[in-house]
C-alpha cells in the first residue's frame, strides 16, 4: 500500500499514465499501436533523441543548460565522415565512434571551459558555441550533404538486432544502434546512482555553495558533465549518419527544443537539482510517440504542430501540478520540525 | 520565486534561440573567384546574344536559395557560377540561409538589400512571408526575380522551370505507370505553405482524376519539413495506417527518397512505389534497388543560370515576354502569364539513366 502511495507521488508515474492513455487512444483509432512493427519503429525513432536527452539531462540536473548539442553532433559526424572517406577507410565501426566521441569531447570541453571554469551563464555560452559549431560546419568547412559513407558505417546503419514482421508480411528493422542507447543509459544510470560524482551533480544543481561546502568539487564536476554530454552528442551524430546512410549537416538542428522540453516534461527541474533518468526517458518517449503517431491518430496536417504543443503543455502541467502537490504536503512537516 | 524565474528563463531561451538563429551568418558562398578564371571570349558571346551592348552592365546579382546545404541548391550554385564565368564584368553569387527557414531567409535578403545589389533572384521558402521584404527591395530599385513562387506579387518576374500542374501530372503519369494504373496513393509536401509542392500535388491529383479512374487518392497531405529523416518516419507511419497503399507522390526532393527507404525497410519493393522530385547521385542506390521507382526533376543549375540571365535582361531594359529565349534547353521559348514566365524543363531519372546526371 505504501509503495503505491509513494508511486503516485512521483512525476514519472503520471507521465507513464499519459503515455498509456495516449497509446490506448492511438490503438483505438488505428488498431496499429500495439503491433511489433510499430513498437520497433518507435524504438528506431527514439534512439537519436533519447541519446541526446541523457547528456542534456545530466547538464540540466547540474544546474546548467545546453542548446549546442545538435550543432556539435552535426560537426562531429561531418568531420569524421569526410576524413574517413578521404582516406578510403574500410576498417571497423569502432574507429568512427571513437573519433566522433573525441571530437565531441573536445567540443564539450570547450563548453565546459566557458561554463565551469569561466562561469559564463550556460544558456548564453552554449548559444554562442552553437553558432561557433554551425559556423565552422557551414562557413569554414562549407558542409554539404555526403551521400557515401565508409563501408563499416553503412553496414552498421543497415544492420539489425532483429526484424519484426506483421501479419501481411510488412517488416520493421530494430537497428543495432539501439544497443548504443542501452549502453549509454546504463553508464549514465551508474554514474548518477552509484558514484560520488553523480551525487555531486545533483548536489551542485540543488545549491552550488552548499555542495562546495560539503566538499564536492564544483568546477570539476561541471566540467565533467559538459564533456560527457559532448562525447554522447558526437557519437549520436555518427549514429544518425549511419542510420540515414548519409550525412546531412542541418538535419538535427532544432532538436534541442524537443529534447529540453522532454526533459522538463519528465519531471526534471529546469533550475537543476532534481529529476530522474527514468523521467527523462519517459519524457522523450512520449514526445517521440506523439511525433510519430499523429498520422495514425488521423490528425490533419494543419493541426499536427498544435497537437504536439498541446501535449507538451498537458504533460508538463501534469508534472508541475504533481510537484506543487508534494510541496504543499511537505510544508506542514517542515514547520513542525521547526517548532 | 524560483519557479517564476524558471519560466522566464525558458521564455528568454526560446526567444533568444529564434533571434540567434535568425542572426546566424548564413554560409556565404560567393563565387567571385570564378570571375578571374573566366575568359573574355565568353563575355563577348554573352554580350552578343544579349542583343545590346552590356558594356555598362557591371551588375551585382545575388541568388538566394531556400537552404545553402541542400544539394539541390548546391547544384543551382553551379549554374550561378557558370553565369559569373561567362560574364566576368558582373558580380554574380549565391547566398542562402543556413537552414530551410523563412525568417532566416528574409534576414539574408535584408542583408543583401543593405549591400546594394542590383538584382535579387530569390527561391522563397514561404512566399507570403517574403512579400514585404521584396517590396522593400523593389522600392529601392532592385530588380527582383523569383523562382518556384508563381503567387508572388512583389517581383519583376517569376520564372518557373515548368507549369506546376503539368509537372504534377508528369509525376502522376510516371507513378501510374509503376503502379499499373490502380491502387491507393498519397501525396507528400515539404510544408503546407509551400506553393510549388502543393501545386504539384494538386496537379498530380487532377491528372489522376482525369486519366486513371482505378487509382484512389488518400485525402491527406503528409508534411515532411524538407527533412529526409522526417519523410522516412512519416512514410513508415503511412504504411502502417494504410496497409493497402500502393503509391507515394513526392514533391520535396527528400520525399520520394524518404518513402523509398521506408518501402525498402518494410520489404515492400515492387508492391509499393515512390515517385517524385529527387537528386540523381544522392538517390542512385535507391533507384538501383527499386525502392524508388523513378525520380522527376529539372536541373537546378539551369534554373539558377536562367534567373541570372533574366535579371540581366531586365536590368538592360530589354523586352521580356512570351517567346523570350534565355539560351538554355527548356528555357528557349518561355510563356508569359501575368508576370510569370514558364519554361518546359523536366526530366525523368530511372536506374538506367541516372549515371548521365552527375550531381
Amino acid at each position: 500500500m505504501n509503495k503505491i502511495k509513494k508511486l503516485t507521488h512521483q512525476t514519472e508515474f503520471y507521465i507513464f499514465l499519459v503515455i498509456i492513455v495516449l497509446a490506448l487512444i492511438i490503438q483505438a483509432r488505428s488498431d496499429q499501436f500495439f503491433t511489433g512493427n510499430n513498437l520497433v519503429d518507435l524504438a528506431n525513432a527514439l534512439i537519436v533523441p533519447a541519446l541526446f536527452s541523457i547528456g542534456t539531462f545530466m547538464i540540466i540536473v547540474s544546474g546548467g543548460i545546453d542548446v549546442s548539442f545538435p550543432a556539435l553532433a552535426a560537426l562531429a559526424s561531418y568531420i569524421v565522415t569526410v576524413v574517413l572517406n578521404g582516406m578510403n577507410y574500410t576498417g571497423p565501426i569502432i574507429v568512427p565512434f571513437i573519433f566522433a566521441g573525441a571530437i565531441g569531447l573536445a567540443c564539450g570541453a570547450f563548453n565546459g571551459l566557458f561554463i565551469a571554469k569561466m562561469r559564463l551563464p550556460a544558456l548564453i555560452a552554449t548559444l554562442g558555441t552553437q553558432s561557433v559549431f554551425r559556423g565552422i560546419l557551414q562557413g569554414a568547412l562549407n558542409a554539404q550533404q555526403i551521400n557515401t559513407l565508409p563501408p563499416s558505417m553503412k553496414e552498421f546503419g543497415q544492420s539489425s538486432l532483429f526484424v519484426s514482421q506483421n501479419a501481411d508480411g510488412v517488416t520493421s528493422m530494430m537497428p543495432t544502434a539501439f544497443l548504443a542507447l542501452v549502453v549509454v543509459v546504463v553508464i549514465a544510470f551508474i554514474i548518477l546512482r552509484y558514484t560520488m560524482l553523480g551525487r555531486g551533480i545533483y548536489a551542485i544543481g540543488g545549491d552550488e555553495s552548499s555542495a562546495n561546502r560539503a566538499g564536492f568539487k564544483v568546477v570539476k564536476t561541471k566540467f565533467f558533465v559538459y564533456c560527457f554530454a559532448g562525447v554522447i552528442a558526437g557519437i549520436t551524430g555518427i549514429i544518425r549518419a549511419c542510420m540515414m546512410n548519409m550525412v546531412h549537416p542541418t538535419n538535427m538542428f532544432g532538436m534541442e527544443m524537443t529534447v529540453i522540453a522532454a526533459i522538463v516534461l519528465g519531471g526534471t527541474s529546469i533550475t537543476g537539482g532534481t529529476g530522474t533518468l527514468t523521467g527523462t526517458i519517459l519524457g522523450i518517449f512520449l514526445l517521440t510517440m506523439v511525433q510519430n503517431s499523429l498520422i495514425m491518430l488521423g490528425v490533419p496536417a494543419y493541426w499536427q504542430d498544435f497537437m504536439t504543443g498541446l501535449l507538451i503543455i498537458i504533460g508538463t502541467a501534469v508534472s508541475s501540478v504533481q510537484i506543487l502537490r508534494s510541496q504543499k504536503q511537505r510544508k506542514p512537516s517542515l514547520s513542525k520540525a521547526g517548532s | 520565486m524560483k519557479k517564476i524565474l524558471a519560466i522566464l528563463v525558458v521564455a528568454v531561451m526560446s526567444v533568444a534561440l529564434f533571434a540567434c538563429s535568425g542572426g546566424t551568418t548564413p554560409s556565404a558562398s560567393a563565387s567571385t573567384e570564378a570571375s578571374t578564371e573566366a575568359s573574355t571570349e565568353a563575355s563577348a558571346s554573352a554580350d552578343a546574344d544579349g542583343g545590346t551592348t552590356a558594356g555598362d552592365g557591371n551588375y551585382t546579382i545575388a541568388v538566394v536559395p531556400k537552404d545553402s546545404t541542400n544539394p539541390w541548391f548546391v547544384r543551382m550554385e553551379e549554374g550561378v557560377a557558370k553565369y559569373q564565368e561567362e560574364n566576368p564584368g558582373m558580380t554574380v553569387f549565391q547566398k542562402g540561409p543556413a537552414e530551410t527557414d523563412a525568417a532566416q531567409q528574409i534576414q539574408v535578403v535584408e542583408d543583401l538589400i543593405a549591400q546594394g545589389v542590383d538584382a535579387l533572384c530569390v527561391v522563397p521558402h514561404d512566399p507570403g512571408a517574403m512579400e514585404d521584404v521584396l517590396k522593400k527591395a523593389r522600392d529601392q530599385g532592385i530588380v527582383v526575380i523569383t523562382h518556384e513562387a508563381s503567387s508572388m506579387e512583389n517581383c519583376d518576374y517569376d520564372l518557373e522551370a515548368f507549369n506546376y500542374d503539368e509537372y504534377g501530372a508528369y509525376i502522376m503519369n510516371t507513378l501510374a505507370e509503376a503502379m499499373g494504373g490502380e491502387g491507393k496513393y498519397i501525396c507528400m509536401v515539404g510544408s503546407l505553405t509551400n506553393d510549388s509542392h502543393n501545386m504539384e500535388a494538386d496537379g498530380a491529383i487532377a491528372a489522376q482524376g482525369k486519366d486513371y479512374p482505378n487509382m484512389e487518392l488518400i485525402d491527406e497531405r503528409i508534411v515532411t519539413d524538407d527533412n529526409a529523416e522526417t519523410a522516412y518516419q512519416k512514410a513508415k507511419e503511412v504504411l502502417k495506417k494504410y496497409p493497402d497503399i500502393k503509391g507515394f507522390v513526392g514533391t520535396s526532393s527528400f520525399d520520394a527518397p524518404g518513402a523509398g527507404r521506408a518501402i525498402e525497410e518494410a520489404g515492400l519493393i515492387g508492391k509499393v512505389f515512390a515517385v517524385g522530385t529527387g537528386m540523381p547521385q544522392t538517390n542512385k542506390e535507391l533507384l538501383d534497388s527499386g525502392a524508388v521507382s523513378a525520380l522527376t526533376l529539372w536541373d537546378p543549375a539551369d534554373a539558377g543560370y536562367a534567373m541570372c540571365k533574366l535579371a540581366t535582361l531586365v536590368l538592360n531594359g530589354e523586352e521580356v515576354g512570351a517567346g523570350t529565349d534565355l539560351g538554355l534547353d527548356g528555357y528557349d521559348s518561355l510563356t508569359l502569364d501575368g508576370h510569370v514566365l514558364t519554361g518546359s524543363a523536366y526530366i525523368t531519372l530511372t536506374k538506367e539513366n541516372v549515371d548521365n546526371y552527375n550531381f
